[in-house]
C-alpha cells in the first residue's frame, strides 16, 4: 500500500491565547496533530522599561521593577534594591533584611499558588484555580495591612523597606501558615493521582539536565531535571544563609516532575517564613540613604532566586543620579527559548501543559 | 574557590587573555578583546576547574562613548561568578556569537543586534523580535536615540 | 435582531404599543445586563487582579460575568493591562471580531493614559480610546477588584437605560 501522504500547515497559537498566559505567540508548523516546529514571536509586551530605567533616578526606578515581573513584584524590588547597594555601598539593616526575606517568600507561594491553579485550569482542572487563589487572597491581606497594595507594591527600597510591619502582621501571618500547612493535603489529594492528569503531565516535555544548563534554565525548572542548585544556597544573598531549609529536586524533568516541584517548595517557603518570624531581630527598617543618591562608577550584575528561577539586573552605573544602564533577567527568557527545543514533536495538547509547567511569564521576556 | 583564589588562577592560566578590571564592585569583572571572544569563551567553559557552563545574561551598554558587551557567567558544578565584558567602538560595533557555547545566548544576541544595532557574526537567526514588524525609528537603546515623543529628564 | 429593531415602530400603531415596547425595553437590556461574557484580554499586571476579580473571593460570576476565551462569544472586553505599540492592531482586530452590542472597559491607568510610568517609553500605546471606543474606564495601577465590580455595575446601569432605538445608531 503507497504511503499516506501528509501535508504541513501553520497554526497561529497567539497573541491572545488563553494558554500563553500573557501576549506570546507562537508560530507552529504542524503535521496533523504532531508539532513539527516551534517559533515564537515576542514583543508584545515590550514596554522599554529598561530604557525608561535611564530616564530616571535610582529611587524613582523601583517601582517600575514591579512592572517587570509582576506576579513576584518583591523579588524584583530586592534584586533592584541588592544591586543599587552593592554599587552605593549600603549597609542593610538586619531586621530589613528580614522583612524582605519574609515579603519575598510569601510572594514566592502566592506566585506557585497561581501556578499550580492555572497549570491545572490549561490541562482541562478548573478548581484547584478557585482552591489557589482563595489561599493566594489571604497572602495579598498580608501585604495589604503591610504596604496598602495588592500587586505592585513597591514595598522593598533602596537601604530597606518602606514602612515597618503592623503589630497584628504577625500573628495573622502565623494563622497563614498554620493553615497553608493544612491544606497541602488537599492540594495533593486534588490531583497528584488523578490518572487523566497523569497521563497529560508523565513523561511528557522531558528536559534533560544538560540542556537545561545549556539553555540557562534554572530555577524550579532546573531543580525538576535533577541539578541541585539554588541561588539562595549557592550563591547565599540577604540573610539566606541563617535560614534551615531544603532543596527538593526530581529526578525526571518531565512536566509532573515540574508541577510536584513547586508543590514543594512551597512547603520549603514556609519553613524559611517560620523561621524568620521566630528571629525577626528589632531594630531600625532603613538606612539613611540620600534622596540624591549617586552611587560611585561601577557596574554589579546581582543575581536571586524568584519563584520562576533566577533574576538578575546589571546595573551600570556612572556616578549621576541617573543609571546609565539596567538590564533585567528574567528567567522566563530562557525558559521560553526551551520552548521550541522540548516542544516539537509533542502534540499540540501537550505544549500547552508544556508551557504552563515552564511557568513562563510575558513581561519578563518582553520587558 | 575564592574570589581571589579564582582571580589569581585565570591570571595564571589566562595571562593577556582576560585584563582584571576595577569596575567590578561585587564579581570579578575582566576585559577581553573582541578578536579573543570565542577563544576565552570556550577554554572559561572547558577548564575542568573552572567549568563556567551557565550563561546568567549577556548585557549591551551604551556608555555615551563606546558600546560593552558584557557577560555574565556562573559555573553550576563549581559555584562560581565571573563577569567578563568587551569595549567596542562605535564604528567596530561587532561582536562573535557564542551560540554554539552556551546555547543561553541566541536570543540576548538578538536583543543587543535589534536594540543596539551591534552586528553579531555567526548568528543564524537574526530577527526582529521585541518591536514591531514595522519598526523603522533606529536603534531605541543607543544614548544619541530619539524620538519625537521621547523626553529626556534633566539631571538633578 | 433585525425583527426586534423594527418593533417600536410596529408597536406604535397598535394602542397602548408604547407600553409593549418599554416592557419589551427593559426585558432585552435586563438580561442583557445581566449576562455579560467577557473577554479575557489580559496582557500585564492588570490581569492578576482581573483573574483575582474571577476567583473565590471576589467571584465575577454572581454578576452574570463568564470569562470566554474567544471573542465571537463575548459581549464586553476589560482591555486589563499595558496596550503596547505591537498588541494595539491586535485588540482592534479582537473588537471587530465580536458581535454586536458589544463593549469596552478600560481597566487600570496603562489603557486610560499609557499609564503611570510609561509617558516616556517609546513601546507602549498612550490610551486605548483612539484605537477601540471605551465604554467605562476604571482608574489605578492596577484597580483593586472593588473598582472592577464598580465599573462593572455601571456597565450595567448604562446597558439598562439602553433604548431599543440607540440599537438602529450603533
Ligand atoms: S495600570 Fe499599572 S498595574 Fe495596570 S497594567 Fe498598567 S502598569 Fe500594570
Amino acid at each position: 500500500m503507497a504511503e499516506l501522504r501528509t501535508e504541513e500547515f501553520m497554526v497561529n497559537m497567539g497573541p491572545h491565547h488563553p494558554s500563553t498566559h500573557g501576549v506570546c505567540r507562537l508560530i507552529l508548523t504542524m503535521d496533523g496533530e504532531k508539532v513539527v516546529a516551534i517559533e515564537p514571536v515576542i514583543g508584545y509586551l515590550h514596554r522599554a522599561i529598561e530604557k525608561i530605567c535611564e530616564n530616571r533616578t535610582y529611587p524613582q526606578c523601583s517601582p517600575l521593577m514591579d512592572r517587570f515581573e509582576y506576579v513576584t513584584a518583591m523579588a524584583t524590588e530586592h534584586v533592584y534594591a541588592l544591586a543599587v547597594e552593592k554599587l552605593a555601598g549600603l549597609e542593610v539593616p538586619d531586621r530589613a533584611e528580614y522583612l524582605r526575606v519574609i515579603m519575598v517568600e510569601l510572594n514566592r507561594i502566592a506566585s506557585h499558588l497561581i501556578f499550580w491553579g492555572v497549570t491545572a485550569m490549561d490541562v482541562g482542572a478548573y478548581t484547584p484555580f478557585l482552591y489557589g487563589l482563595r489561599e493566594r487572597e489571604d497572602i495579598m491581606d498580608l501585604f495589604e495591612i503591610t504596604c496598602g497594595q495588592r500587586l505592585t507594591y513597591n514595598y522593598i527600597r533602596i537601604g530597606g523597606v518602606s514602612k515597618d510591619i503592623p503589630p497584628e502582621f504577625v500573628p495573622k501571618c502565623r494563622a497563614f501558615i498554620k493553615k497553608m500547612w493544612s491544606k497541602f493535603s488537599d492540594y495533593e489529594g486534588l490531583l497528584n493521582e488523578n490518572p487523566i492528569f497523569l497521563v497529560r503531565m508523565k513523561g511528557i516535555g522531558v528536559l534533560k539536565p544538560e540542556m537545561a544548563i545549556a539553555y540557562g534554565a534554572s530555577g524550579p525548572v532546573l531543580r525538576a531535571s535533577g541539578v541541585k542548585y539554588d541561588v539562595r544556597r549557592n550563591d547565599a544573598y540577604s540573610v539566606y544563609d541563617k535560614f534551615d531549609f531544603e532543596i527538593p529536586t526530581q529526578p525526571n524533568g518531565d512536566c509532573y516532575g515540574r508541577f510536584i516541584q513547586r508543590l514543594d517548595e512551597m512547603k520549603e517557603s514556609l519553613k524559611i517564613v517560620e523561621q524568620a518570624l521566630d528571629n525577626l531581630p528589632e531594630g531600625d527598617i532603613k538606612c539613611k540613604v540620600k534622596p540624591k543618591l549617586k552611587p560611585p562608577e561601577g557596574e554589579v550584575y546581582s543575581r536571586i532566586e524568584s519563584a520562576r528561577g533566577e533574576m538578575g539586573a546589571y546595573i551600570r552605573s556612572d556616578g549621576t543620579t541617573k543609571p546609565t544602564r539596567v538590564k533585567l533577567r528574567g528567567s522566563s527568557y530562557n525558559h521560553l527559548m526551551l520552548v521550541p527545543e522540548i516542544g516539537t514533536d509533542c502534540l499540540i495538547a501537550d505544549l500547552v501543559a508544556i508551557f504552563a509547567t515552564l511557568d513562563i511569564i510575558m513581561p519578563e521576556v518582553d520587558r | 574557590m575564592t574570589r581571589d583564589e579564582l582571580k589569581e588562577h585565570i591570571l595564571k592560566k589566562y595571562d593577556g587573555l582576560l585584563t582584571p578590571l576595577e569596575t567590578g564592585v561585587f564579581d570579578l569583572m575582566f576585559e577581553v578583546k573582541p578578536a579573543n571572544l570565542t577563544n576565552v569563551a570556550r577554554m572559561l567553559r572547558d577548564d575542568e576547574q573552572l567549568k563556567f557552563d551557565f550563561l546568567n545574561n549577556i548585557a549591551g551598554v551604551d556608555t555615551g562613548e563606546q558600546f560593552e558587551v558584557v557577560y555574565s557567567l556562573s559555573s553550576i558544578s563549581n559555584n562560581l561568578r565571573l563577569d567578563f565584558k568587551l569595549v567596542l567602538p562605535y564604528d567596530e560595533a561587532v561582536v562573535d556569537s557564542v551560540k554554539d557555547i552556551w546555547t543561553a545566548a541566541d536570543w540576548h544576541e538578538r536583543e543587543i543586534w535589534e536594540l543596539y544595532g551591534i552586528d553579531v557574526n555567526n548568528h543564524d537567526n537574526l530577527k526582529r523580535f521585541l518591536l514591531p514588524d514595522d519598526w523603522d525609528q533606529g536603534y531605541p537603546m543607543r544614548k544619541d536615540w530619539d524620538a519625537p515623543d521621547f523626553v529626556r529628564m534633566p539631571e538633578l | 435582531m433585525g425583527l426586534i429593531k423594527k418593533v417600536p415602530v410596529y408597536a406604535e400603531h397598535v394602542p397602548g404599543g408604547g407600553f409593549v415596547a418599554t416592557q419589551l425595553e427593559s426585558v432585552l437590556s435586563h438580561a442583557q445586563a445581566c449576562s455579560m461574557w467577557y473577554l479575557l484580554f489580559a496582557t500585564a499586571c492588570c490581569a492578576i487582579e482581573l483573574m483575582c476579580t474571577g476567583a473565590s473571593r471576589y467571584d465575577f460570576d454572581r454578576l452574570g460575568m463568564i470569562f470566554r476565551p474567544t471573542p465571537r462569544q463575548a459581549d464586553l472586553i476589560i482591555a486589563a493591562g499595558t496596550i503596547t505599540k505591537k498588541m494595539a492592531p491586535r485588540l482592534r482586530r479582537l473588537y471587530d471580531q465580536m458581535a454586536e452590542p458589544r463593549y469596552v472597559i478600560a481597566m487600570g491607568g496603562c489603557t486610560i493614559r499609557g499609564g503611570p510610568f510609561y509617558y516616556d517609553s517609546y513601546a507602549v500605546e498612550k490610551g486605548i480610546d483612539h484605537i477601540v471606543p471605551v465604554d467605562i474606564y476604571i482608574p489605578g495601577c492596577p484597580p483593586r477588584p472593588e473598582s472592577l465590580l464598580e465599573g462593572c455595575l455601571h456597565l450595567q446601569k448604562k446597558i439598562k437605560s439602553q433604548k431599543l432605538a440607540d440599537w438602529h445608531e450603533k
